[in-house]
């Protein structure tokens, strides 16, 4: 029985399969890219603490740090966008670890190359660098950039900064209010 | 033309009705693919251990990211979700998961997690979406870490929850698909 819903579901089906089928050969065509091609992380370091101060009963640093990196290695053409952030971490009294994100950035497949090269001094923090208690002084703090690759289609994954050359500093002992 | 259809559509059915024989078969091979359907399901929530595997992503929070109608697949037999993961995490007593990116991770010595997150389109932090009083979302609270996306298959879903009449529709025509349509 040829009628037309017989026809439509056909056409319908196949051109599911078939978008199913590029996906996936999308997906799978760049695995393995993450490992040769990775963004060059020049410099990610701080560059001036403004303030360490108890906010509502829980310390609260705020900093600008420096970055630079060249993002464009990690562009293919099955990538959308990189979300770039920079993360600090610590250890307290309380906690075992505490990752925080201070800084993120979209950065987008569209964007002109030179786009892609963070090359910036003195960035002041998205979101403040806030513990869950009060034990932020004295604390060395490690700062690393991450990204995740979000795809067209496909796996997402993320990628980070070489821990060997992930930069540190300690926090004042006292509570400051910058200079 | 419809009309036309239906009467064919009509013809069959009654055809079937006296074939009592093809009735069964054609009612086996629904059933067949009724039952694949929820195999491939509850094998995905099996090996993901999520409650639920696949989602789509209903709201702009994510742009442009993940657009109204992505689907996200979703793996939730990771240990531990790390800051800048994207997850979906249920809020209690609210019906519909949200799809967000992890801003702080804060591991307690026990190895349990205090996470907050937030959309990468919002201005803010989510705490205001969370539960009256919650500050922080718990390991449990998240169905899955988003491991993959296809792009605007879930515009289907979409139109299905904005005109649930379709859903009817749909399923009946292709039920009835199954049934009058022969091998071959």
């Amino acid at each position: 029985m040829h009628t037309v819903w017989v026809r439509l579901n056909a056409v319908v089906f196949f051109g599911l399969s078939a978008l199913l089928g590029f996906s996936v050969l999308a997906a799978i065509s760049k695995i393995g890219h993450a490992n040769r091609h990775v963004p060059d992380v020049k410099t990610l370091k701080l560059k001036r603490l403004k303030s360490l101060k108890s906010h509502g009963g829980v310390d609260r640093a705020l900093l600008n740090f420096d970055l630079h990196v060249d993002l464009n290695p990690a562009f293919h053409w099955n990538i959308k966008q990189l979300f770039v952030y920079v993360v600090a971490s610590y250890k307290s009294d309380k906690n075992k670890n505490n990752q925080i994100v201070l800084w993120d950035k979209i950065v987008e497949a569209t964007d002109p190359p030179e786009s892609k090269i963070i090359k910036q001094d003195s960035i002041f923090v998205k979101y403040a660098l806030v513990d869950q208690g009060a034990d932020l002084r004295g604390r060395d703090v490690e700062l690393q950039i991450m990204w995740d690759h979000m795809p067209l289609t496909g796996l997402l994954y993320m990628g980070e900064q070489d821990k060997s050359t992930v930069s540190s500093f300690t926090l004042p002992y006292d509570y400051t209010s910058g200079r | 033309m419809i009309k036309d259809m239906i009467d064919k559509q009509v013809l069959e059915l009654k055809k079937l009705w006296m074939n009592k024989r093809q009735l069964l078969f054609q009612l086996l091979n629904l059933a067949m693919i009724v039952f694949s359907a929820l195999m491939i399901w509850k094998g995905l929530m099996f090996v993901t251990k999520s409650e639920s595997p696949v989602v789509v992503v209903l709201s702009g929070s994510m742009e442009p990211a993940f657009q109204r109608g992505d689907i996200l697949f979703l793996n939730n037999a990771v240990e531990q979700v790390g800051v800048g993961d994207v997850v979906v995490f249920k809020i209690k007593d609210r019906d519909i998961p949200i799809v967000h990116r992890i801003l702080k991770v804060h591991t307690k010595p026990d190895n349990t997690v205090e996470l907050l997150t937030k959309g990468d389109n919002n201005r803010v932090d989510d705490r205001g979406l969370y539960a009256p009083g919650q500050l922080w979302l718990k390991r449990e609270d998240i169905l899955g870490k988003a491991v993959g996306t296809l792009r605007y298959v879930g515009m289907v879903t979409i139109a299905l929850n904005d005109y649930p009449v379709l859903k009817y529709v749909l399923v009946g025509m292709m039920g009835l698909f199954v049934l009058t349509s022969k091998e071959g």
